[in-house]
């Protein structure tokens, strides 16, 4: 998501202050990008990711308070590479791609614990809207960078697998979220 | 009721051997052929769940078995003609290898559609071949086929074993029975006929 007035002051500030560091625009590369998830089913791990999902990244190590990312994505590009949990999760126990075909996660803020840089955030999925924090590592490369980020989302706050499907001893309550994002900037 | 068998009769373990793997083979074997009953997917999922751990609970006792049969042996056979004897000895070769070969077939059936392998919620076990969609449909059809060679070879062993109590009145149901005492051997008492 674009925010003019933002990327305004972001460069009155950069022309009025040379040097001073400016949070950066950058586009993704999707053929060198993946948004990925491992969950467990009976005791076991397996990994799923999304094939269709957009991202807006605006990102300065030294710019924290002006860096945002704002992800969509489409829910229904799941694949996990089992053919009866990617026939089951579009459906309306789990994801509900009918009611609501995409999940939104945007930032509200980044801080620092440690070295480590988290993006706290909401993500909105399922209809329901949720804080979740993502670790950050951020990496520049010649023409452009690399970003990776992690988290937990918990996968009953937003109502993935609910009813039947709440057993957490059969599908685990917690869902690791990674992305790893080739970035050029713009 | 000794452990180990003596020559009248099985003993405590192999009969306890015998009746827990008859009693779970048919029964989860029962309900694997029921499993589309199941009114919800994930009903089916632990359903499914169960069969497996059921399934793998035959295959640690058939292998302990095994193991308890070599080293205990077994009472002598009863006198009966040549053929019948070894035709006794065909169809327990057989109920021995089907309670091995049968949830074998249901691991290498579900290591082929790439499902997780637990043990009652509690361990998981390996795949023993990669996925393979190709090999769905066929290795299903082993699983269930070896199930029904399974009940066709129990006609033989139940037939046999009801004949010979009931018509030849031997020891040959009795000495396997939970709580059968042997007869007493005809050759102590004297013609029973």
């Amino acid at each position: 998501m674009k925010r003019p007035v933002l990327s305004s002051v972001a460069l009155l500030l950069a022309l009025a202050f040379p040097g001073l560091a400016a949070a950066t625009d950058y586009t993704v590369q999707p053929a060198a990008s993946k948004l990925g998830f491992s969950g467990s089913f009976q005791g076991e791990t397996f990994n799923g990711n999304f094939d269709t999902w957009t991202a807006a990244i605006r990102y300065d190590p030294a710019d924290l308070a002006h860096a945002a990312f704002d992800v969509t994505v489409t829910l229904a590009s799941v694949k996990t590479g089992d053919s009866d949990r990617d026939s089951a999760l579009p459906g309306s126990d789990f994801f509900d791609v009918a009611k609501f075909p995409t999940a939104h996660f945007v930032t509200t803020g980044f801080r620092r614990n440690g070295a480590q840089v988290i993006a706290d955030g909401k993500l909105t999925l399922r209809g329901v809207t949720k804080p979740v924090s993502l670790d950050v590592t951020f990496q520049p490369a010649a023409q452009g960078a690399t970003l990776d980020v992690d988290g937990v989302v918990h996968r009953l706050d937003f109502g993935v697998g609910g009813g039947e499907y709440a057993d957490t001893s059969v599908i685990g309550a917690d869902v690791k979220v990674t992305a790893h994002l080739q970035l050029t900037a713009k | 009721m000794t452990l180990r068998s003596t020559t009248d009769r099985w003993g405590a373990i192999a009969k306890a051997f015998h009746w827990t793997i008859a009693l779970a083979i048919l029964g989860n074997g029962v309900f694997g052929l029921l499993m589309d009953l199941s009114h919800s997917p994930m009903q089916k999922i632990n359903w499914l769940a169960l069969h497996k751990s059921i399934g793998l609970t035959v295959l640690a006792l058939a292998l302990l078995r095994l193991l308890w049969r070599w080293f205990d042996g077994r009472p002598p056979e009863e006198p009966a003609p040549r053929w019948q004897q070894w035709s006794a000895r065909a169809v327990h070769a057989f109920l021995y290898a089907l309670i091995v070969a049968i949830p074998l077939s249901g691991w290498w059936f579900n290591s082929v559609t790439g499902k997780p392998l637990q043990w009652f919620k509690q361990f998981n076990l390996p795949a023993l071949v990669p996925k393979d969609d190709t090999l769905r449909h066929f290795a299903h059809g082993v699983h269930e086929y070896l199930f029904w060679f399974l009940l066709l070879v129990l006609v033989a062993h139940v037939g046999a074993a009801l004949k010979h109590h009931v018509f030849d009145n031997d020891n040959v149901l009795r000495r396997m029975l939970p709580f059968g005492r042997p007869r007493p051997l005809p050759d102590t008492e004297g013609d029973r006929r």
